[in-house]
């Protein structure tokens, strides 16, 4: 991991299209403003890292939730006419 | 390559593309969707680059009549969704190793362009929409 010490107002630029600034530092929190293209999606960490275990965990259960589902599966509403 | 919009008779109008991938698995570039039961309640994602790779996904709203996934604008013009009708959405659903009640990722809902087949995993900027809702299964 690299590195690097800022302070409020300063920035790092990654690669050549984004940009981490240090806006405020406020008791244990930190403001953290990106520049970034459209097409570069941003999130929390811990978001992120749950979204990827849960696609995990769906990827480990297939054949048990097929299962599941081919003995009846849970409720549902009657199916709506469109 | 045809148009799959245009020509039904083109197998490859079943593939969706998701151009990054999805969280976990970015090289997962192609997918198609099989039916699992014949409500079409639930299908099976499964991918075309890796057999091995799978998941059941489910149409949130038979569970979740509250559900109301805010595509952000950013994804919503990549994606060229400008109506509620242009996307198709489903989530993920897991069940526990040990058993339990199967739950549906609400928070990562998979949206796709219903006209161009390109969609994406989004990640919803919800604070309330749950990773892992149980599914409910009470009568």
């Amino acid at each position: 991991m690299l590195v690097l010490t800022r302070r409020p107002g300063e920035s790092i630029v990654i690669g050549h299209d984004i940009r981490v600034t240090v806006l405020e530092v406020r008791g244990d929190q930190i403001r953290v403003g990106i520049d970034a293209p459209r097409a570069v999606k941003v999130h929390r960490e811990e978001v992120y890292r749950e979204i990827k275990q849960t696609n995990t965990e769906a990827v480990a259960s297939a054949a048990r939730a097929s299962e599941f589902l081919r003995r009846g599966g849970p409720p549902r509403p009657p199916r709506q006419t469109p | 390559m045809s148009d799959p919009a245009t020509d039904p008779s083109d197998t490859d109008e079943q593939v969706l593309v998701f151009p990054e991938g999805i969280p976990g698995f970015p090289d997962a570039r192609r997918w198609v969707l099989n039916d699992l039961v014949d409500d079409g309640a639930f299908q099976l994602l499964q991918s075309l680059d890796d057999p091995d790779l799978a998941m059941v996904v489910g149409v949130p709203w038979l569970f979740f009549p509250d559900y109301a996934p805010e595509l952000p604008e950013p994804e919503r013009r990549e994606l060229g969704i400008e109506r509620v009708e242009d996307a198709v959405v489903f989530c993920s659903v897991s069940i526990p190793e040990g058993g339990g009640t199967p739950t549906m990722n609400l928070l990562g809902p998979f949206i796709v362009n219903r006209h161009t087949r390109v969609g994406r995993q989004v990640v919803l900027e919800s604070s309330t929409d749950a990773v892992r809702a149980p599914l409910p299964l009470g009568a």
